[in-house]
């Protein structure tokens, strides 16, 4: 049990009177209350990075955007999680992503599975305003099971996260900055050869897209399980 | 795709590392300290994959980690720097005094022909006899002099060809001495 003296906010989302301990976001306290606010970087059990900018809302007063991933709930705050401005930006921020790398979903072991997608449906995009960067990225299928495939990887640092702080493990990193960033495994060796992985796959179960699937996948066939993660930090919650 | 140079450590150099971790492990942002120092102590001013390695291990930093900072600072060096090093003003006052067409010739002195390396916003090129190191950065803060070019870290003011060629001789002169 919390102690009693938790400090509560209660705050207006979308019109609706709601509450939330006062460390939580306003992405977390949309969540329990059914309200969806759309993601990729967030994920239920690993710190918020505020990367991929998805989760932008309007907070009354405020001119500026804020990720509610990593907004805390603040006293009488008032959100709007859906409106014309914040579905524009949403757009383009997906339309970018999509332009940064080669996203062919027809192709894609994701298929159908893939978060990056399901939201791009969801906002109704069927074309893109931008160039396409088609830049050439490597495939790396030199781990035994799994395989990464950086032409789909949307930089969100997932990986990077659950393997540091659920696995212990950190075999994932960023290397270098902006448009060269990318995710390596060690002293950007290959996965195969990490002296680090141990290949327990929780990298591939919360990669948003088909960027990390496991072998023998072929199109659409890489379902996601996600539901250890939560489940794990609950456990260890308790043992605490 | 950057590879990393392999060099064992002796074990004077491991020496050198554990005194300096010795002294700022711990301490957050100690990392980068530590790092520069194996470099600045590095003959050829670069981080070789061992010593990476031996840093990662003594101050229990992920080897992802220790390859993310390496790559994210431009201070830190991966390969065996030249004897000599150009650094060529790539800022916009420096561009529009013809700082391209200096590096373009330079490079091509010095024997670099693939045009992606010219278009590179960063370049820090290394000739195969280890005598040059040639490099770019965005801006000096010196534009009134520009263009601008600093040889092995003293600056050249409204540097031309001529003078860039005269430079270079001398430094091959130079470095043939030693
Ligand atoms: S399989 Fe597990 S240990 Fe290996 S990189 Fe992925 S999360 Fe880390
Ligand atoms: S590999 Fe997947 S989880 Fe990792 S950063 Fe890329 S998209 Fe995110
Ligand atoms: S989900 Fe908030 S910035 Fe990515
Ligand atoms: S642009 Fe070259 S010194 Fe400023």
């Amino acid at each position: 049990m919390r102690p009693a003296t938790t400090n509560v906010k209660t705050l207006k989302i979308d019109g609706r009177d709601l509450s939330g301990r006062q460390e939580e976001t306003i992405l977390e306290v949309a969540r329990q209350n059914g309200i969806f606010i759309p993601r990729l970087c967030e994920m239920e059990g690993l710190t918020d990075v505020g990367a991929c900018r998805m989760c932008l809302v309007e907070i009354k007063g405020q001119n500026r955007l804020l990720p509610a991933c990593v907004t805390a709930v603040e006293e009488g705050m008032e959100v709007t999680t859906d409106s014309e401005r914040l579905q524009n930006y949403r757009r383009m921020i997906l339309e970018l992503l999509f332009t940064e790398r080669n996203h062919v979903c027809s192709v894609c072991v994701s298929n159908g599975h893939c978060e990056m997608q399901m939201l791009a449906q969801r906002l109704g995009i069927t074309h893109v305003h931008f160039p396409y960067r088609y830049p050439k990225e490597e495939v790396d299928a030199s781990h035994d099971r799994f395989v990464i495939d950086h032409n789909r990887c949307i930089l969100c640092t997932r990986c990077v996260r659950v393997c540091d702080e659920i696995e212990g493990a950190h075999t994932w990193d960023i290397t270098g900055r902006g448009i060269d960033a990318q995710v390596i495994t060690d002293l950007n060796e290959p996965w195969g050869s990490s002296e680090t992985c141990t290949g327990c796959g929780k990298c591939v179960h919360v990669c948003p897209t088909g960027a990390l699937f496991e072998k023998g996948r072929s199109v659409a066939e890489m379902l996601k399980r996600r539901q250890f993660l939560p489940y794990l930090t609950m456990m260890r919650e308790e043992n605490e | 795709m950057i590879t990393l140079t392999s060099l064992p450590l002796a074990e004077a150099d491991q020496e050198f590392l554990d005194k300096v971790i010795a002294q700022r492990g711990g301490r957050p942002g100690a990392l980068l300290g530590i790092l520069g120092k194996a470099q600045d102590h590095q003959p050829r001013k670069f981080l070789p994959r061992e010593t990476l390695e031996y840093i990662a291990a003594k101050t229990d930093t992920p080897l992802a980690r220790i390859f993310s900072v390496v790559t994210f600072y431009a201070l830190f060096n991966l390969e065996p720097q030249g004897k000599n090093t150009i650094c060529i003003c790539r800022g916009t006052a420096c561009h529009t005094r013809g700082s391209r067409e200096l590096l373009e010739s330079l490079m091509f002195k010095l024997g670099f022909h693939d045009p992606d390396d010219e278009m590179a916003d960063k370049i820090s090129l290394n000739t195969n006899d280890g005598k040059y190191t040639i490099r770019t950065v965005a801006c000096f803060g010196q534009c009134a002099l520009a263009p601008v070019v600093e040889v092995n870290h003293e600056v050249y003011g409204h540097m031309n060809e001529q003078t860039l060629q005269r430079e270079l001789e001398h430094l091959g002169r130079e470095t043939a001495k030693k």
